[in-house]
């Protein structure tokens, strides 16, 4: 059954496309959450994201001058509240004064955000490339041998297990947040209709923080996930994985978490899978239109289904 | 009509204004490749403060100025950044654009409309070869990679590899030399077992790496290192896809050993355009590059001083910074006949074009002579790791 055909598509295709939806799924419930609660399509994510991961590498670089060595996981911890900060201030100064105008003011505010965060990285860090891990990572040899074993053998570093139980976390977290709580509600009831909730008396300046919050931890998580998995920093790497992970949230409906996740590992499957050779022995698609399947999925799905797989609004 | 129109706004604007030589240099000073850009702009900077500490430029000394802008190593980044410097900047020719794409880019849309004349310092595209139209325009300091593509698959044959897979990034540098070592290769007997392109800039590269993979140990990667090119490699060690990598300029930087790890990169060569450290010329070059602490045999970092230099010779040979004589002088200095003027020697220079003599420039990275289309001959270097760092030898 687990002949070579199959070991070659779970380990060099299926794991790397799950690796890739994960990051693609948290960084798509950061935009939308935002899409759905405060109306706007927010193209600085991406820098946030990528500002959140040279934060970490500033805590581990910090931490390792005092002779520790960090984690990243663990680095990220201090990097999320400055990134949480960075969040909320870029919401107090620069869209809440255009909250009540024409959504199109605060899209090119978020757009002009976006220009700043990345110039400022690129003033402060430099814009040459920063190794984040040095080397290469080899195969988790336990899983190796254990799969191996029961005739299934799985080649997996120890960064994707990381990735994946961080994103499984971060999920199972989120999903408890909305569904359990009183903030989570409250945030859902503004998404529904923010007049509805006002006149319920859900404080709704409380739910948009909250938003930016939970849209922050993920975008961190999502940027640190990303560079565990490149081993490099490099300031243009979160506007890269914008338009996917915008694709994840429109094809998995604007305003749901769940379907943002969904959306995301598509979109990840959908991108390695493309290049799998499923007819005869060339690939099915050229590798070099990786990004047009994400594209094409966008596309598609605003055609046939503008509300997305789970029923988000459309526009 | 337009811009005709602007080349005659800018023309009067550069004229009137300005009593300097000024020189517009877009290099990438952000992008995939801002190592190997630094070096070169630091060498281009160089070139400009030995000509104005040696009299400057024409009788009365007047200051030869570079004005640097980012073309970002992309076609778009590279025309608005040269569409800036020659509308509003004014300057009377460009130097630079390192990458081949954001060259050609520049050249068709902004400077060739405008009779600019474009000497780049790096851009080694066989595309650049016959780009000019009919126009005596675009020049290059760099040898084109119809040569180094011919020298890779003969370093590749060298190296005993009968089969090869060839990844490229789709873009003009890397597309038309993976095209040009493909063709050399299968035309020495060897097979090319498969050829893909892949997009840059992207997160992973497991399923192209996959893919390739299973047809041989071998692969030629044509890449930038910056966009790709790392985490491609990286992604073919982890997987053990790949045995041998071989590639060209766009990923011989000191990021590959900072990334990967100099252990993981002992089956790696890649080539460069490189300089004969035998001439005169490059000992000339070498020791002013070594006082003003520029590494002189980084890739192209020669390429960026003679550029400069010979900018700033066919500008004095003319006797004026208009954009029209630029060209004509450029071909009039670069070769025979006339005294040989070695890198430096700027006073020498001055003095001989001061009294009507001719000169032919003799460069750090060739003798730079131009052919009909603007090209140079030039050598090439193979770099493989050896104590932990990059170390070069010269194979043509």
């Amino acid at each position: 059954m687990w002949d070579a055909y199959l070991f070659e598509f779970v380990n060099f295709y299926l794991i790397p496309g799950l690796v890739l939806g994960c990051i693609y799924a948290l960084g798509a419930i950061g935009i939308t959450l935002t899409f759905g609660i405060l109306r706007f399509a927010n193209f600085a994510h991406g820098e946030i994201m990528m500002s959140g991961a040279y934060l970490t590498w500033t805590v581990m670089a910090i931490a390792g001058y005092a002779g520790l060595t960090l984690h990243p996981l663990v680095a990220m911890v201090p990097a999320t509240f400055l990134v949480i900060l960075l969040f909320l201030g870029t919401d107090r100064y620069f869209y809440k004064p255009f909250r009540k105008e024409d959504t199109i003011k605060v899209v090119m505010a978020s757009f002009g955000m976006m220009l700043i965060i990345r110039s400022l990285v690129q003033v402060i860090w430099g814009p040459n490339q920063i190794a984040f891990v040095r080397g290469i990572a080899k195969p988790n040899e336990a899983l190796r041998d254990f799969t191996g074993n029961i005739g299934a053998m799985i080649i997996m570093p120890n960064k994707h297990l990381f990735i994946f139980a961080g994103t499984l976390i971060i999920v199972v977290a989120l999903g408890y947040l909305l569904n359990r709580t009183r903030i989570g509600k409250a945030m859902r009831a503004v998404s529904d209709s923010p007049d509805l909730a006002h006149v319920t008396g859900i404080n709704v300046d409380n739910v948009i923080r909250a938003t930016w919050i939970v849209g922050g931890i993920c975008a961190m998580a999502a940027g640190v996930f990303l560079v565990m998995d490149t081993q490099m920093l490099e300031t243009t790497m979160g506007f890269r994985m914008l338009l996917p992970m915008f694709a994840a949230a429109i094809l998995g409906g604007i305003g749901k978490p769940y379907g943002a996740v969904a959306g995301g590992l598509i979109i990840g499957l959908a991108e390695e899978l493309s290049a799998y050779p499923w007819i005869g022995g060339a690939p099915l698609l050229s590798p070099g239109y990786k990004t047009g399947v994400a594209f094409a999925i966008m596309v598609v799905m605003l055609i046939v289904r503008p509300q997305g797989l789970f029923k988000g609004r459309s526009f | 009509m337009k811009n005709t129109l602007m080349a005659t706004a800018a023309t009067l604007f550069a004229t009137s204004a300005l009593a300097d030589v000024n020189i517009g240099n877009p290099m990438a000073m952000t992008g995939p490749i801002p190592d190997l850009n630094a070096p070169i702009a630091a060498a281009v900077d160089l070139a400009a403060a030995n000509v104005n500490a040696q009299g400057g430029m024409f009788a009365g000394g007047e200051a030869f100025n570079i004005i640097r802008a980012d073309s970002a190593c992309d076609p778009v980044a590279a025309v608005d950044a040269v569409t800036k410097l020659i509308n509003v900047n004014g300057v009377s020719a460009i130097v630079g654009p390192v990458c081949s794409g954001a060259t050609i880019a520049q050249a068709e849309s902004v400077a060739m409309p405008a009779g600019v004349v474009t000497l780049s310092v790096s851009a080694s595209s066989p595309a650049i070869t016959s780009m000019e139209d009919g126009t005596d325009l675009v020049f290059r300091a760099a040898a084109s990679d119809a040569y180094q593509g011919v020298a890779l698959a003969e370093l590749a044959m060298a190296n005993g590899y009968t089969d090869i897979a060839v990844s490229y990034a789709n873009d003009d540098y890397n597309a038309a030399i993976a095209a040009v070592f493909a063709e050399a290769f299968e035309g020495m007997g060897g097979t090319v077992t498969a050829n893909e392109a892949h997009e840059p800039n992207k997160a992973s590269y497991r399923s192209e790496v996959a893919t390739l993979g299973g047809t041989s140990e071998n692969l030629a990667l044509f890449s930038y290192y910056g966009s790709g090119g790392i985490t491609l490699m990286r992604n073919a060690l982890e997987t053990g896809a790949f045995t041998n990598f071989i590639g060209a300029d766009g990923m011989l930087s000191d990021e590959l050993i900072e990334q990967l790890g100099a252990e993981n990169l002992m089956t790696s060569t890649f080539t460069t355009s490189a300089s004969d450290s035998s001439t005169p010329s490059f000992a000339a070059w070498q020791a002013i590059a070594d006082e003003a602490g520029v590494p002189a045999a980084d890739p192209f970092v020669a390429n960026g001083y003679d550029a400069t230099f010979m900018m700033a010779l066919a500008i004095e040979h003319a006797g004026s910074d208009d954009r029209a004589t630029i060209a004509e002088s450029l071909r009039a200095i670069a070769s025979g006949p006339g005294e040989v003027i070695l890198p430096g020697q700027w006073a020498e220079a001055k003095a001989i074009l001061a009294a009507g003599g001719d000169i032919n420039y003799e460069g750090a990275a060739g003798n730079q002579d131009f052919d009909e289309n603007g090209d140079v001959a030039g050598n090439f270097s193979k770099s493989t790791i050896v104590d932990g760092a990059w170390a070069a030898e010269l194979i043509q």
